[in-house]
């Protein structure tokens, strides 16, 4: 993509008025992108995009500059923009080695199906099977609309310490969104498989489980009844579940917000955070997985790092900067939507480790409760750890079983309080992917737990609990 | 690189070039899109970050008998547009046919100001922009010794050029340009943190006041300080205008006429019929002056217009692109919008805001008496639901007795029908206000009767 001399050329031009590091990363992404709706294949999209940015470090203070024309002198241009922005003066303040250390190109997320020679017409076979499925899952279903996106991502980058890293991740995900409507009612559910591979993906998600799932979530919440309010016990699903502990804990553990003194975790390390069933991860070496890479991007190798384990706080999620800043190990964790952003600490796959119980015990052993099935987004004050979530499918539980399902519920609490409350953890571990939003970047994430038990928990719905 | 030649002559040029490339039967549109900008993050007293963008890029839709196929690109060579030329005549191939797929056809365009460029922004040293972003952090640490520091202070601005031409007879450009600053202070008290949050926009760096974002920033923080929940009750919600515009956004994506025709929308087939309380209209006004969605065409080039879309709380209409408009039987209403030059035109609002009545906050709680006022709500992604139109979100602010607001509250949620929400409507307030986030969306103090709020204790 870019010829190494002149990533160097482009590297000592940042350093040129002084700064401790310097990067540059470059990219081509190429994609395409069908929706179907109304039976209708109405949005066929395909388009490619190359784009290059220029980081400069000095102390706390990030410069960075990009642009879409990668030729030489443009990248040139680019560099001297971020060096005076730097508001640097003098010498650079770094030795560069270079030339560099080329790290190896990993084969470890193998494509079966590549993106490219997979034919246009069998992709809209999968948009039609997953929405034939979730049609005949019910006579209520109103609408299906079903997106299908894939993208070649190719990486390039080289930073003043002399590395020198490129990569290229394939990645397929399918959204499936289903409305369901009877008497003036209406519900949603939606289903989202993805991965870091080809299209091998629907070798192990059929589109039609995808709708079904998707159709048979709105269906039930047609005969929902409100949900009541206050204080029980929450069981939470394998699987979506998962985002919870990604939204309450996983971005207060992320380091910049640690440093900003913006997390309810700063000054805990090596203190008991949570009940000692928990063990958490974040592991972006997870084969396939839609979170997943060989390298993050800023070139470091991909780790699975230890969070918490027996409810002691580990390790925070870094970046190159904090890397840099504290000694630190950098975790691979430093991402970024594209190379119109400056990369940030994000989490990978994130997930809450297997323990030793049933689900059915977990279930049986619950007098009343709420069974959070499927959550929804939700939200989190990362100072307080507060939060609040969308319950998308529940059900209450009544005598150790699960009965009718609830509608319009939502959890409310504080993650580390959460995280002390945890009573249970099952062995039914299972992912979610999404597209986690942080700093106006989106990155692809998996979210994954098992079912797992909160002693008590602030249910907010519309109706007293009866 | 062609960067000299205007970018409405360019899509022109392109349109004629592409022509013979995709043949008779293809109607193509192309839009171009250029963006320069600058954002500046304040931390601690230093630039935490500074970030200078510069992109360009292009989309080509192209319509063949109703089939619809959509290409981009980076870059603005005529190689990379030929390319893409071809690949979004190669997808219509792909797609179903829909006879209401059109290009809307060529149109005259407002002639006046409508005050959305001023080269003041680019103009602006970058160094007073830097200044700017850690003068904001610094006059919000400086109001009280609880704000113990800012989470980020920043300043961004962005010049825009966009063009749309089109075989169907477009060819339209305009320049923009928009500034905005904001702060996320954090105020502190013993072991607890709340945060608070204030902006400012405009399309100069001078428009923008940092006194009154530093000011209003810290003030919504250390308000919240010692707050806690209260026990689960029906009451009256008054939603301060950042929260009542957050609950515009819903109504938007309702409103929109792509949700409506596609059953995705709770307020479908409701044309004619009163939703909301007789005081409630909502206009959607793509030429109001200076205001941060406005430009004279929207993103299929047809012109931008004002709309009364509920008035006197009746349901007039949807907001329409060429696609819905032709399929409802109706006109365009001007709101064709598209994320960036990557998608194709979908429906959006433009500025969207709720008409303005009487009085500030302070008197809409005296007359509302008891209730709570809403400073912040969270989840609003996924707890306000345009499709089912179902409400569920956590919330902060504070407890209004006696007509004036007396402890903080947090950890509490709210739930209903956005319907009766609408209806409920008892007082709104003069104090207008445009968020400038996921749109343009402007709301002044409401307050709402018979709302379920729920807490502990």
């Amino acid at each position: 993509m870019i010829d190494e001399d002149v990533a160097f050329r482009v590297i000592g031009e940042a350093l040129s008025r002084g700064g401790d590091f310097a990067d540059l990363f470059a990219e081509r992404r190429r994609g395409c992108s069908l929706r179907l709706e109304e039976e209708k294949v109405e949005d066929n999209t395909s388009g490619s995009e190359i784009g290059a940015g220029v980081r400069v470090m000095r102390g706390e203070s990030v410069a960075y500059a990009y642009t879409n024309d990668i030729s030489e002198a443009s990248l040139m241009e680019t560099a001297r923009v971020a060096a005076a922005a730097s508001r640097g003066g003098g010498r650079a303040t770094v030795d560069l080695e270079m030339p560099v250390s080329s790290l190896p190109r990993l084969e470890e997320h193998p494509v079966e199906l590549d993106t490219d020679d997979f034919p246009r017409e069998e992709k809209i076979d999968l948009l039609r099977r997953a929405d034939q499925a979730a049609r005949e899952t019910g006579a209520h279903i109103a609408q299906v609309v079903v997106m299908l996106g894939d993208s070649r991502q190719e990486i390039f980058v080289v930073n003043s310490l002399g590395e020198l890293v490129r990569d290229e991740r394939v990645r397929v995900r399918m959204v499936v969104q289903v409305v369901a409507a009877r008497d003036g009612e209406i519900q949603t559910g939606h289903e989202t498989p993805g991965m870091l591979a080809g299209y091998e993906l629907f070798r192990h998600f059929p589109p039609e489980e995808a709708g079904r799932i998707a159709a048979a979530q709105a269906l039930t919440m047609l005969d929902a009844r409100p949900a009541p309010s206050g204080p029980m016990a929450v069981v939470i699903a394998n699987g979506t579940g998962g985002v919870l502990f990604h939204e309450a804990c996983g971005h207060s553990l992320e380091a910049d917000a640690v440093y900003k003194k913006a997390s309810v975790f700063m000054g805990k390390m090596g203190e008991k955070v949570a009940s000692p069933l928990v063990n958490a991860y974040d592991d972006a070496t997870l084969t396939n997985r839609w979170g997943s890479f060989s390298y993050d991007d800023e070139g470091v190798r991909a780790a699975r790092t230890p969070l918490i384990e027996e409810g002691v706080l580990r390790s925070f999620i870094n970046d190159r900067k904090r890397s840099l800043r504290d000694g630190v190990a950098a975790t691979g964790n430093g991402r970024r939507q594209s190379y119109r952003f400056v990369p940030v600490p994000r989490m990978t796959n994130t997930y809450i480790e297997i323990g030793g119980s049933k689900k059915e015990e977990i279930i049986s052993d619950t007098p009343l409760g709420l069974y959070a099935l499927k959550l929804g987004g939700g939200e989190v004050n990362p100072v307080t750890g507060d939060f609040i979530f969308a319950i998308t499918e529940g059900y209450m539980i009544r005598g150790g079983e699960v009965a009718e399902p609830v509608k319009g519920a939502t959890l409310i609490g504080n993650g580390p309080r959460v995280l002390q409350d945890i009573d249970a953890v099952a062995d039914d571990l299972d992912f979610d992917t999404g597209m986690c939003g942080k700093d106006g970047q989106a990155v692809p994430v998996c979210t994954g737990q098992p079912t797992l038990r909160v002693r008590e928990l602030v249910v907010g719905g519309t109706t007293e609990v009866m | 690189m062609e960067r000299r030649k205007d970018l409405r002559e360019l899509a022109l040029e392109w349109v004629q070039r592409g022509r013979p490339l995709v043949g008779a039967g293809v109607e193509l549109e192309i839009f171009v899109q250029e963006h320069r900008g600058l954002t500046v993050k304040a931390f601690g007293g230093e630039v935490e970050g500074l970030r200078y963008s510069h992109s360009r890029g292009v989309g080509v839709r192209a319509l063949r008998e109703g089939r619809l196929g959509y290409s981009y690109c980076t870059g603005l060579g005529w190689e990379d547009v030929k390319t893409a030329v071809e690949v979004a005549a190669a997808n219509s191939l792909f797609s179903t046919a829909d006879e209401y797929n059109l290009l809307p056809g060529g149109s005259e365009y407002t002639g006046e100001d409508l005050c959305i460029y001023d080269p003041e922004t680019e103009e602006t040293d970058s160094l007073r922009k830097v200044e700017m972003a850690l003068e904001l952090e610094r006059l919000t640490l400086s109001r009280d010794p609880r704000v113990s520091q800012v989470e980020t202070a920043v300043y961004a601005d962005t010049v825009a050029h966009v063009a749309v031409a089109s075989t169907a007879g477009v060819a339209g450009n305009y320049r923009s340009s928009d500034c905005y600053c904001y702060v996320f202070p954090i105020a502190r008290e013993g072991d607890e943190y709340q945060t608070g949050f204030s902006f400012d926009l405009g399309v100069r760096p001078s428009d923008l006041d940092l006194g009154q974002v530093a000011a209003e920033a810290s003030e919504r923080a250390l308000c919240l300080l010692g707050s806690r929940s209260m026990p689960s009750r029906r009451t009256t919600l008054v939603l301060d205008s950042f929260v009542a515009a957050e609950f515009l956004g819903m109504l938007a994506a309702a409103l929109s006429a792509e949700a409506v025709l596609k059953g995705r929308s709770f307020l479908a087939g409701k044309v004619g019929e009163t939703i909301a309380a007789p005081t409630v209209s909502i206009i959607d006004d793509g030429l109001l002056r200076g205001a941060p969605s406005t430009a004279p065409f929207d993103d299929e080039g047809v012109p931008s217009q004002r709309k009364e879309l509920i008035g006197g709380g009746v349901l007039n209409g949807y907001l329409h692109n060429t696609y819905t408009a032709a399929r409802s039987g109706t006109a365009s209403t001007g709101n064709a919008s598209r994320g960036s030059f990557r998608d194709r035109p979908r429906v959006g609002a433009s500025n969207m805001f709720l008409q303005p009545g009487r009085g500030g906050r302070e008197e809409i709680m005296r007359q509302v008496g008891e209730g709570v006022l809403v400073l912040q709500v969270v989840g609003a992604h996924a707890g306000a639901n345009p499709v089912s139109g179902e409400i569920s979100l956590g919330a902060l602010g504070l407890q209004i007795e006696n007509g004036a607001p007396v402890r903080p509250l947090r950890e509490i949620t709210l739930a209903g029908k956005a319907l009766d929400f609408l209806r409920g409507i008892v007082a709104i307030g003069e104090d207008l206000r445009f968020l400038p986030f996921e749109g343009s969306l402007g709301a002044p103090t409401v307050a709402i009767a018979d709302v379920m709020v729920a807490g502990r204790g």
